[in-house]
């Protein structure tokens, strides 16, 4: 690495080396091999504090480090010595600090000036849960939350996504939906229900969002009476430890921390395209939609946009979705197919392989008219369309680009916006950590993020040790026929395993509950994926049908104890229910054999 | 003295915004700005109403300040929420409680929603909670829904009967 010359690149190494000074409240500079390095290392062990150690001969321009270091302190030598932002110096000076008390006042100096022990941002499943752990540990805990509105306008409480605009209106309308079906069978087993049943969209949003509304209170007192400050307010660092909030009046105020954790979430991707942010909407605004949405196009095949326009057609509205490529990315893609499929002969469109180009009001109202033209992912052609409603759910950004990340050294992927952490949630900066949707290969969803932020607080407070366990994580989908699932896809399993060490199994079923009312035969699907080089361990479970998340949930559990084929084998079933399919399944895939079902 | 401000203050703010004054005909506690279920009554009515009503949205920490802590009246406060349910059946049998006692007592409405740190400062876990406050202290509470006679006792109660 050749010394710099030019001012620029001095300045920025400046400016990295005051970061890491100003971030970090013991900085050492030091080197591998240097024995006095060591030292001072061991004497920081010994305190129980928390170090950043540069080691200068183990990265490219350590060298230019080091001239740099001469340059800002007057000392050439490492280690190199920072406590509190102020140079200690090497290692003599450090010992003889520790030995005359300086040290330890220079330590207590700045962590008694922090207004906080720690500052969350965000209020959502992981904010709240970790906030309200580290307060019960007795620390000075703050949680900062603000929504911003859409660009419709949409604006909620407190609770982050998955209370106000994720998982529980979500799941109350689609169980709304599910009731629509339950009418319809209800005729076959003898309920006589007028032949015209109609929906009203404006009692269901009504009684979704007075739900909301308890919870969002809830949130509100459990905070208050965990000893939580909680502050309405968009947060932005400033610098390492100190961050600017400001309320919805745009007044500002400025807080300080020892320890930080970002819990921003994600926000609904847009498009792009002309017209997209002024006519179209996300599952941000679909939740509290003030009209029913009438025709509607989904562009978008991630779970969100499979529930919503599943939802939306049980509700008896026309749905179109629109699809570039895959169903459900990152899923099973046997099982993404099939939920696909139900849907589509349930009266679901798919639109396959199009792309939206524009979207043009023809008429304002509520809901108005659109028009749509999108063009073929394979060819020159162009389609249009008209609907009332589209609904963008192309995937989710982390808000992670308007929080002043860069006054801290936080990295952030630049192509996603996604924050890489260690195992223990900890980011490159030592007093910065981060949890939920933000993290980089990690899972979005609300228990991952209240599980991670629990234990954080924990490990951080409370003298725990548990990490946060990100395998074998089950999840739902929650289309018409819903998919729960637990460990690998069988597509990623023959990536790491090869097809020849995998045996699945699989069978078709029909759910006891849709023989009367003859319906959806065949249909309903379990899998399971096992490692044949490790005991027929279920390295993969895949659930399509009812009460998905029901069933998934307890056979977690086994997986996560480590379940073998032979161990559900010898598990008796619970008859008749559909779960029990998992105790019986014998057709392996390799063998082809027949998988219909055909009676009890 | 006191009182005159106390009525000025309180004449002042209702002419500004119709859309606040109390609607004693009607069980909705909306005390949203941008409400529009209020019908827009004609101006004299609406007055006239608001001269009878023995109870008042609070505006904010000022108004409930004035109107509620330095009440000379005994206040019973109604925190409510537009979620809630049971708020809705309490509300018009607190009024009706309070309007049997013919002015010896008063009733403010607070929506934990928009007045969320009054909320939050008088303890209240879950709506509807109403508080009996006289000269600036609380010296009573229930949480939950109560028929009419409890209340007309608990109200009874505040006003030393
Ligand atoms: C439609 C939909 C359905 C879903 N369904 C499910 C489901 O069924 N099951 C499931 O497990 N998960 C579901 N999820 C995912 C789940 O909602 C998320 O995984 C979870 O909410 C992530 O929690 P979090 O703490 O990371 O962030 P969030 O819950 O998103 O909370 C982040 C909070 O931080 C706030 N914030 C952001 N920036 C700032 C700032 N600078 N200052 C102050 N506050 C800020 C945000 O406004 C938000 O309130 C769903 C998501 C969506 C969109």
């Amino acid at each position: 690495m050749p010394p710099i010359e030019n001012d620029t690149g001095k300045n920025d190494l400046k400016s990295q080396i005051q970061l890491l000074i100003d971030s970090n409240q013991v900085m050492v500079f030091s080197k591998s091999y240097c024995p006095y390095c060591v030292k001072v290392k061991d004497l920081f062990k010994e305190l129980k504090l928390e170090f950043n150690a540069m080691e200068l001969d183990l990265i490219e321009d350590g060298t230019n480090y080091q001239d740099m270091l001469l340059e800002m302190t007057g000392q050439k030598s490492v280690p190199n010595v920072f406590i509190n932002k102020t140079h200690v110096g090497g290692c003599d000076k450090t010992l003889q600090a520790h030995k005359d008390g300086s040290l330890q006042q220079l330590l207590c100096a700045e962590t008694e000036a922090y207004d906080y022990d720690l500052i969350v941002i965000g209020g959502g499943s992981g904010g709240l849960a970790c906030s309200k752990e580290a307060a019960a540990l007795g620390k000075k805990a703050m949680v900062l939350d603000y929504v911003v509105p859409t660009p419709k306008g949409t604006t909620w409480g407190l609770g982050g996504t998955c209370v106000n605009v994720g998982c529980i209106p979500k799941k109350l309308m689609h169980q709304t939906a599910m009731l629509g079906t339950a009418i319809q069978d209800a005729r076959k087993f003898g309920w006589e229900i007028d032949e015209k049943v109609k929906h009203n969209w404006d009692t269901m949003k009504d009684a979704v969002s007075n739900y909301i509304g308890s919870l969002n209170w809830g949130y509100r007192v459990a905070l208050r009476d965990k000893n939580v400050n909680y502050v309405n307010a968009y947060a932005e660092f400033i610098e390492p430890h100190k961050v600017k909030a400001t309320n919805k009046r745009g007044k500002e105020t400025f807080y300080t921390a020892e320890k930080f954790i970002i819990a921003t979430g994600e926000r609904p991707r847009y498009l792009g395209i002309p017209g997209d942010k002024e006519y179209c909407i996300t599952s941000d605004d679909l939740f509290s939609l003030p009209h029913c949405p009438g025709k509607t196009l989904v562009i978008g095949a991630s779970y969100v946009a499979l529930e919503c326009g599943g939802f939306l057609a049980g509700l008896g509205l026309d749905v179109t979705v629109m699809v570039r490529s895959i169903l459900l990315r990152g899923f099973d893609q046997e099982m993404a197919n099939r939920a696909g499929e139900h849907m589509e002969e349930h009266g679901v469109k798919f639109l396959r392989k199009y792309v939206p180009i524009k979207v043009e009001e023809l008429e304002a109202g509520s809901p108005g008219r659109l028009k749509v033209t999108a063009k073929s992912t394979e060819s020159d052609e162009v389609i249009e369309g008209e609907y009332n409603t589209v609904l963008i759910a192309v995937g989710r950004d982390a808000c992670t680009d308007k929080i002043g990340l860069d006054k801290t050294g936080v990295k952030v992927n630049p192509k996603t916006g996604k924050v890489p952490v260690s195992d223990e949630e900890q980011t490159n900066v030592p007093h910065i950590y981060a949890i939920g949707d933000i993290l980089e290969g990690k899972w979005e969803l609300t228990p991952v993020a209240i599980q991670a932020g629990r234990l954080l607080a924990r490990r951080l407070y409370g003298g725990g040790k548990l990490k946060c366990d990100y395998i074998n994580v089950p999840t739902t989908v929650f289309t018409p026929l819903e998919y729960g699932c637990c460990g690998l896809s069988e597509d990623r399993a023959i990536e790491l395993y090869g097809q020849e060490n995998l045996e699945v199994f699989h069978s078709l079923f029909w759910p006891l509950e849709f023989t009367v009312p003859n319906r959806d035969n065949n249909k309903c699907y379990a899998k399971i994926i096992c490692n044949k080089l490790d005991n027929d361990r279920v390295i993969g479970f895949h659930y399509l049908g009812p009460n998905a998340g029901e069933v998934t949930q307890g056979f977690g559990t086994a997986m996560k104890c480590g379940a073998t084929k032979e161990q559900l084998d010898n598990t008796i079933g619970i008859h008749p229910t559909c779960a029990e399919i998992f105790t019986t399944l014998e057709v392996t895939k390799s063998s082809g054999g027949d998988i219909t079902t055909s009676g009890c | 003295m006191a009182h005159r401000l106390l009525v000025r203050r309180f004449w002042t703010l209702s002419s500004k915004d119709l859309r606040c004054l109390p609607v004693s005909s009607s069980s909705s506690f909306s005390t949203s700005l941008q409400s529009s279920r209020v019908p827009v009554l004609s101006r004299s009515l609406a007055l006239a109403s608001l001269r009878r009503a023995a109870s008042f949205n609070v505006q904010d920490h000022d108004d409930f300040d004035v109107r509620v802590i330095k009440s000379e009246l005994p206040v019973l406060v109604d925190f409510h929420a537009q979620w809630c349910g049971p708020c809705k059946i309490l509300g018009p049998r607190l009024e009706k409680a309070v309007a049997k006692q013919s002015g010896k007592v008063t009733m403010a409405k607070v929506d934990i929603d928009d007045h969320t740190d009054l909320a939050i400062e008088y303890g209240v876990s879950a709506v509807p909670t109403v508080i009996a406050i006289r000269g600036g202290d609380v010296i009573d509470r229930f949480v939950g829904i109560k028929d009419e006679d409890e209340l007309e006792s608990f109200v009874s109660k505040l006003i030393g009967k």
